[in-house]
C-alpha cells in the first residue's frame, strides 16, 4: 500500500506539501502506511467499518426513505494538525465564543450593540433564532452558549476560516471519541509514536462544566441529558454522552415541573433535576412558552428556568447568534465587545439584503455558494459551479422574493486529505468542527474535533446528513514524546 | 373615568385534569392615559405556584400551576382603573408625513427608535405581503400626514369589512379575512397591523376592553361585555397612537388597555397546558362597569356588539 501516484491536483493538501513531500508531523504516518503489506490497510478499514456497525455508531438521514440508520462512514487515514497551527485555532475559537456570548447576552438585555448600530436591528429582531421569551433572562455567569461546535475550513491559501457557528445543539462529538478509540485499535503503534493530544477526557470535562452550572447551594448537582427520542438523527450521540458521563438520559415525558422545580420520574418517585443538557430545539422545550403543539416538551420549564431553579445548556435563544445573516457581522461583534481583531477570519460573505451584494450574487450564481440563513445541515443551499441553470434560476427567484434569508460566499477550494478508495488513495475535501466548552471559570477547546470528509469525488458538501464521512483528527503535541492516551491494549502491532 | 373591570374565564372538564400550567395576560398595564389603582388575579382551585413577571414588552404576565386533580378551573381578574382622555390624540401626528416616520425606522438612525423596531417585522401571526400594501396603499398618498393616513385606513377597514362573529376563529389566517372581508375585532386589529407593517411602519396589537353603551331605555346587563382588540401605530416623537377599526374611532375614555404585543399570540389572555380533562367547555364573561362618582353616571349598558 503506497501513496505513490497520489495527486494533490493543485489543492491545499493536509498531508502533503505542493512538492509531494509529507508535511511536518505526517512523515511517520506516511512511512508506516507505505510499509504495510499489500491489502493490509483495506483489511483494517473493513475491520473498522464492522466495528462501527457492531457498536451501533449510526446516523439517521431524514430524507432517506427507508428510515434506517446508516453507519457514519469512516476513513482510516487520520488527519494531522500541527501544534503551532492548533495554538492559533484554539485562541481564535476562545475569542470568538467569548464575543458571541457577550452578543447574545446583550441582545436579550441592554441591546447596546443595536443602539450603537453595529448590527442592523432588523437582522436580529427578525432572526429565526431570536426568542422573544428570552428577553430579560440572566443565565448563570452571563453564559448562554456552553457547548459550541464551530465549523472551520482551510482555503487554498492554507489559512483557516470560520464557515459557521453552531450555537444551538451542535452534534458530532461522539464520533470524535469513537473514531479515536477505533484508531487506537487500528494503528496503535503509530498513534503512540505520534504524540497526539488527548480527546478521551471530553465526557468528564463536559460533566464538570455542566455540574458547575447548577443553581447556587446545590451540593450534589443532578445532571441529565435530554433527547427528543430515538427518531432524532443524533440519538446515538445523546445516549453515548449520557452513558459516558454516567447520568440519566431522559425524554420530555420523564420530566415535569412541580412547585416550580424540574423533577424526573424515577422508579423511586420524583427526583429533582438541577442541570439539563438539552439536545432538543428551543421551540420544542416548553409548549407553554414556545410551540404549543410540541409533544416533546415540558410545560413550565421556562418559568422554572427564569426563576433560576434549573440550568439549561445551552440556554434557549442562542440561535440568534448563529443565524447566517448575523455571521456576516461576527468580526464587528468581536471588535465591539473585546476591542480585539478577529484571530480566525470569516469566509467573505455577500449579504443579499444589501442591494450591491444582491446584484453581485444574482450575476454570479454560477460561481458562488448560496445558503439560506436559517437552514443547517447542508439543506437549502446552492453550490454554484455544480448546479444546473434551472437550479440557479430557482435560487434567483427565491433570493429576489426574500433577500433577508440568503447569503452567498465564494466557492472555496477546500483543503483535501487522502482517502482510501478501493486500492488506492484519492484526495477529498474536508472541514473541521472543534468543540468548545464554556464553563463558569474557563473555556476548553477539544484538541482536534470532527474532520468531515465529502466522500463523493469533487463534492464540497461535508455534512453527514448529505452523505459525508469522517476521520480521526490528530493534534500533535508541541514537544513530541508519546501520546498521553495510552494504547496498552495493542491488538495489531505496526 | 373610573372603571371596575371583571373578567372571568371558566373551564369545565368532563374528566379530571391532574396537572395544569397556565400563563395569564389579564392584569392591565399602566399607560400615559391609564392608571391601575388595583388589580388581582384569583385562581380556583388555589394554585400551587403563582408568580407574576413582566414580559419583553412590559406586559404583566401571571404564571400558575394547579397540581391537584380538578374538574373546573376558574380565573377571575378584577381591576380598578382610571382612564383619562387625551384631548387631542392626533395633534402631533398630524404634523408629520407618514414617509418621514417610515424613514426614521430604517437606516443608520433606526436604533434611536429601538422600542418600535420590534413591531416593524413579521410576527408569528402576521406576515407582510403585497396583498396588504396594495390594500393600504390607497390611504397613503405621498406626504399625507400620518394621522390622516392611518385614520383613513381605519375607516376603510370599518366600511369594507363586515363584523361577523362566528365566521372566524382564533386560527383563521389573515389572508382569508382579506378575501372574505369578514371577521371580528381581533382580525381587524391584525389586518391594520399587517397593512401598516407592509407600508414600512411599526404597528402593534393592543388587547383590552371597551365600555359598551346600551340603546336608550334598556338595562345594563352585568357580564355581557367582551374583551376587545385594536391596533396602535408608531408616530415617531409623538409616540404611539391607537386606532379602533371595529368601531371606526380613535380610542379615548372608553377603551381600557390590558397589554400589547406584536400580535395576539404575544398577549393571549389565558393559555397553557392541561393533562387529562377529556372534553372541555369554556365560559368567558367580561364586565366593564363605570364607577358611579356621585351623580347619575351609572348608565346601563348591555350590547355585545363591539368584539
Amino acid at each position: 500500500m503506497r501513496f505513490d501516484g497520489y495527486d494533490t491536483e493543485g489543492f491545499y493538501d493536509e498531508v502533503f506539501d505542493p512538492e509531494g513531500n509529507p508535511r511536518p508531523g505526517a512523515d511517520l504516518l506516511i512511512q508506516r502506511v507505505n510499509d504495510l503489506p499489500e491489502t493490509e490497510l483495506q483489511r483494517r478499514q473493513k475491520a473498522a467499518e464492522r466495528a462501527l456497525l457492531n457498536l451501533g455508531i449510526t446516523f439517521n438521514v431524514y430524507s432517506n426513505e427507508d428510515q434506517t440508520e446508516k453507519i457514519f462512514p469512516f476513513d482510516i487515514v487520520p488527519r494531522i494538525v500541527q501544534a503551532k497551527e492548533w495554538e492559533v485555532i484554539e485562541k481564535g475559537l476562545k475569542q470568538r465564543i467569548k464575543a458571541l456570548n457577550c452578543f447574545i447576552d446583550d441582545v436579550y438585555n441592554d441591546q447596546n450593540i443595536l443602539k450603537d448600530g453595529i448590527v442592523p436591528t432588523e437582522l436580529v429582531l427578525s432572526a429565526d433564532g431570536f426568542r422573544k421569551p428570552c428577553i430579560g433572562l440572566k443565565p448563570p455567569g452571563g453564559i448562554w452558549c456552553h457547548i459550541t461546535g464551530t465549523d472551520l475550513v482551510r482555503g487554498g491559501d492554507g489559512e483557516f476560516y470560520v464557515l459557521e457557528d453552531n450555537l444551538r445543539c451542535p452534534s458530532g462529538v461522539s464520533y470524535v471519541l469513537e473514531n479515536r478509540s477505533l484508531m487506537k485499535r487500528t494503528f496503535p503503534m503509530v498513534f503512540d509514536a505520534c504524540s497526539v493530544q488527548p480527546v478521551t477526557d471530553y465526557p468528564s470535562r463536559l460533566l464538570e462544566m455542566l455540574q458547575g452550572l447548577a443553581p447556587q447551594g446545590v451540593r450534589m448537582p443532578s445532571v441529565v441529558v435530554w433527547t427528543p427520542g430515538i427518531y432524532n438523527s443524533a440519538y446515538f450521540e445523546h445516549s453515548f454522552l449520557a452513558q459516558q458521563m454516567g447520568v440519566p438520559l431522559v425524554e420530555g415525558g420523564d420530566l415535569l415541573v412541580y412547585n416550580g422545580e424540574v423533577m424526573m420520574r424515577t422508579t423511586k418517585g420524583l427526583e429533582k433535576v438541577d442541570v439539563i443538557y438539552r439536545r432538543i430545539d428551543d421551540d420544542f422545550m416548553d409548549p407553554k412558552t414556545f410551540r404549543a403543539d410540541s409533544m416533546l416538551g415540558v410545560p413550565g420549564l421556562m418559568a422554572a428556568y427564569s426563576s433560576g431553579n434549573v440550568a439549561l445548556a445551552n440556554a434557549p435563544g442562542t440561535g440568534v447568534a448563529d443565524d447566517k445573516a448575523i455571521y456576516a457581522y461576527v468580526p464587528e461583534i468581536i471588535r465591539y465587545y473585546l476591542k480585539e481583531e478577529p484571530i480566525i477570519n470569516n469566509v467573505p460573505t455577500y449579504a443579499c439584503w444589501r442591494d450591491d451584494d444582491r446584484q453581485y450574487v444574482l450575476e454570479n450564481l454560477d460561481k458562488l455558494v448560496v445558503k439560506a440563513v436559517n437552514e443547517s445541515g447542508g439543506y437549502g443551499m446552492l453550490v454554484g459551479p455544480h448546479s444546473t441553470a434551472e437550479e440557479q434560476a430557482e435560487f434567483a427567484k427565491r433570493i429576489k422574493a426574500n433577500p433577508r434569508t440568503y447569503i452567498a460566499q465564494p466557492t472555496l477550494a477546500l483543503s483535501r486529505v487522502p482517502v482510501l478508495v478501493d486500492d488506492h488513495f484519492e484526495g477529498r475535501h474536508v472541514d473541521l468542527r472543534p468543540y468548545i466548552l464554556y464553563g463558569k471559570d474557563s473555556i476548553y477547546v477539544l484538541p482536534g474535533g470532527l474532520t468531515r470528509v465529502a466522500l463523493k469525488k469533487g463534492s464540497l458538501v461535508v455534512n453527514s446528513s448529505q452523505g459525508g464521512g469522517s476521520k480521526d483528527t490528530w493534534v500533535l503535541n508541541a514537544e513530541g514524546g508519546s501520546s498521553p492516551e495510552s494504547t496498552m491494549q495493542n491488538q495489531e502491532g505496526l | 373615568m373610573k372603571y371596575n373591570v371583571t373578567h372571568i374565564t371558566q373551564y369545565l372538564y368532563s374528566e379530571a385534569v391532574s396537572l395544569c400550567r397556565n400563563e395569564a395576560c389579564l392584569l392591565p398595564r399602566e399607560t400615559p392615559t391609564q392608571r391601575c389603582l388595583s388589580s388581582r388575579l384569583l385562581v380556583e382551585p388555589a394554585p400551587a405556584d403563582l408568580r407574576e413577571r413582566i414580559d419583553g414588552f412590559g406586559n404583566r404576565l401571571s404564571h400558575f400551576a394547579i397540581q391537584q386533580p380538578h374538574n373546573e378551573l376558574k380565573v377571575t381578574a378584577r381591576s380598578e382603573l382610571i382612564v383619562t382622555a387625551d384631548p387631542e390624540p392626533l395633534a402631533s401626528a398630524n404634523q408629520v408625513a407618514w414617509e418621514s416616520v417610515r424613514k426614521q425606522l430604517t437606516g443608520a438612525r433606526a436604533s434611536n427608535n429601538l422600542g418600535a423596531l420590534s413591531f416593524l417585522y413579521d410576527s408569528p401571526l402576521i406576515g407582510k405581503s403585497q396583498q396588504f400594501s396594495d390594500y393600504a396603499g390607497a390611504s397613503f398618498p405621498p406626504l399625507r400626514s400620518l394621522a390622516e393616513a392611518v385614520a383613513d385606513l381605519m375607516q376603510r377597514i370599518y366600511h369594507d369589512f363586515k363584523y361577523d362573529p362566528g365566521f372566524t376563529t382564533v386560527a383563521t389566517p389573515l389572508s382569508e379575512v382579506m378575501e372574505t372581508r369578514r371577521g371580528v375585532c381581533q382580525d381587524f386589529a391584525h389586518l391594520g397591523v399587517a397593512c401598516l407593517r407592509s407600508m414600512g411602519l411599526a404597528a402593534r396589537y393592543v388587547s383590552g376592553y371597551i365600555e359598551t353603551l346600551p340603546p336608550a331605555g334598556q338595562e345594563r346587563l352585568v357580564g355581557a361585555d367582551a374583551s376587545h382588540a385594536w391596533f396602535s401605530v408608531y408616530a415617531g416623537e409623538a409616540g404611539w397612537i391607537d386606532f379602533d377599526p371595529t368601531n371606526n374611532q380613535v380610542p379615548s375614555e372608553q377603551h381600557i388597555t390590558v397589554a400589547w404585543g406584536r400580535d395576539f399570540s404575544d398577549v393571549s389572555p389565558l393559555r397553557g397546558v392541561a393533562f387529562g380533562g377529556g372534553k372541555h367547555k369554556v365560559n368567558v364573561s367580561v364586565d366593564v362597569a363605570r364607577e358611579p362618582d356621585g351623580l347619575l353616571q351609572n348608565q346601563s349598558q348591555s350590547q355585545k356588539q363591539t368584539n
